[in-house]
């Protein structure tokens, strides 16, 4: 489902919260440990999609669909020997990605969805439109 | 996959947080992609788990094609008989030890990046960790390599040929696969020393070396061990081993077993992150002899520099901030003065080719000369 365009208030607030995103990581020593418990770096075993990766994204204040690619179970926060809040920066770098318009297509589609049919799917069949139910 | 612009920028930098310049990203999954990308590409850097601190693996001139070997992470070839396991260069060592575990056996080699440290970066810095006091370095565990060439031949380098390709960063070829030697796991205990003066760390070190049951002696300086909790002086962790399930025990057990003893590895595991935390980011590894201890942390502890590191084996981490940093040349020349080496387990990198003798760089040319002729590896790095 294509965005509107962004208001500009939207993109003074994105930028904001890419700004804050970027400032999580200002202690990050880049030691990579991080990575040993994130279970996504543990499936795909691509630097990229590691929290160090996603933080250097971050610390650049660039958004990428990278972001997404995270379960937010704060499994790289346990490890971190600075305390990073990973989760809280990926966070907000998917809310100003999707105030700017650039959230993921599916997860619209699947928001949309849930407004129209009451589920995620666009199932219509279902016995009751107006309660909410997944998988 | 074809990455941009911004996601090439995360491997082209490493734990050294050294900045660099990438072409391309390549994830090769097996022997044969890593093959068509050297053949492919006239530039190759080769990146295991990123944790080098001498910026090893950072890509120099905008021409390096990056090999990132995560995704080689298959473990085949168990040998019960032999005690040896055939792994691919992208296997991570903690995850080596958890297969190894049901077998009774482990990987020795222990750096303190265990948890996301590949084997083929082991084995291209020749890693050394906290337990070489008993164990050496990871060439005394590897029996042969597999390794491709500039044209992207594959060829298996057994021992005589080894130091062709451990220790080298990467600079003469890609290591692919491994057959690695293993030992049976130990019950292991720690006991936290304390010790007043910088002569006494060296007499305890001593007396602790006679004891074939000590596996790893660590040291924090008054500073780290103040920072840390520890208490006042300077501070020794000793780590013992016996066989597993000996209900005699090693002598001179330690008193901490258990969750204790864990808590107290973990806490020796941090102390880089945590140095570093506190703005001193350049930690440097020089090596020197027991006796001559005390000569080089009087010069350190005089500045203000932050010391911890496996005394056991005489590699010191002096950890500067960004104003001592400028001291680092000075402490390396008391180093060799003091008969030391520059770099006792981090390897050369980039950040310490200045301080390479001058019959070393030679030796290190003719090998690089003759391993890689096209000058594909790591151009750049160590010469």
């Amino acid at each position: 489902m294509p965005s509107d365009k962004p208001s500009k208030a939207d993109r003074i607030a994105a930028a904001n919260l890419m700004e804050e995103a970027s400032e999580v990581f200002d202690n990050c020593i880049s030691c990579g440990m991080c990575k040993s418990l994130c279970p996504v770096f543990k499936i795909l075993k691509e630097e990229r999609v590691s929290p160090r990766g996603k933080g250097i994204v971050l610390s650049d204040k660039v958004m990428d669909k990278i972001l997404f690619e995270c379960t937010m179970c704060k499994a790289c926060e346990e490890k971190c020997p600075l305390n990073i809040k990973v989760c809280e920066a990926v966070m907000k770098g998917r809310e100003a990605m999707v105030l700017k318009g650039r959230g993921l297509k599916s997860n619209e589609e699947m928001i949309e969805n849930v407004r129209k049919c009451g589920n995620p799917f666009g199932d219509k069949d279902v016995k009751d439109p107006e309660k909410l139910y997944c998988c | 996959m074809k990455l941009n612009k911004n996601l090439i920028k995360i491997y082209e930098s490493d734990a050294s947080r050294l900045k660099g310049n990438a072409k391309e990203v390549v994830h090769p999954r097996n022997v044969a992609e890593v093959r068509g990308a050297v053949a492919n590409s006239a530039r190759v850097v080769v990146r295991g788990a990123g944790t080098g601190l001498a910026g090893g693996a950072v890509p120099q001139n905008g021409m390096d094609v990056v090999l990132d070997m995560s995704k080689m992470d298959g473990i085949h070839g168990f040998d019960k008989e032999r005690n040896t396991v055939e792994v691919e260069a992208g296997v991570i060592l903690d995850e080596l030890q958890g297969y190894l575990a049901r077998f009774g056996l482990e990987f020795p080699v222990n750096p303190s990046s265990h948890a996301v440290a590949t084997i083929g970066g082991m084995i291209a810095t020749d890693a050394v960790g906290s337990r070489a006091i008993k164990y050496g370095k990871t060439s005394n565990w590897v029996k042969w390599v597999e390794i491709v060439d500039g044209y992207g031949e594959v060829h298996k380098k057994g021992i005589t040929e080894l130091s062709d390709y451990s220790g080298m960063e990467g600079i003469t070829g890609v290591i692919v696969r491994a057959c690695l030697k293993l030992a049976p796991r130990k019950d292991r205990s720690a006991t936290l020393v304390k010790v007043e003066s910088l002569e006494d760390v060296v007499s305890v070190v001593r007396e602790l070396k006679r004891n074939s049951a000590v596996s790893m002696i660590e040291f924090f300086d008054k500073g780290i061990s103040k920072e840390l909790e520890l208490g006042e002086g300077y501070h020794l962790i000793v780590e013992y081993e016996s066989p597993r399930d000996d209900p005699a025990g090693p002598d001179g057990a330690g008193a901490l077993t258990g969750k204790e003893y864990e808590d107290l590895i973990k806490l020796r595991d941090r102390v880089y992150p945590f140095v570093a935390g506190e703005g001193y980011t350049r930690i440097e590894d020089p090596k020197i002899m027991i006796d001559r201890f005390v000569k080089l942390m009087t010069w350190l502890e005089a500045r203000k520099i932050p010391v911890f590191g496996h005394v056991g084996v005489g590699i010191l981490h002096p950890c500067f901030n960004h104003d001592q940093e400028k001291l680092v040349p000075e402490m390396m020349a008391l180093v060799k003065r003091l008969g030391g080496q520059v770099s006792g387990e981090h390897g050369i990198g980039v950040l310490k080719k200045g301080f390479v003798e001058i019959n070393d760089q030679k030796i290190l040319r003719n090998v690089k000369k003759r391993t890689d002729p096209l000058n594909k590896f790591n151009v750049g790095k160590v010469v």
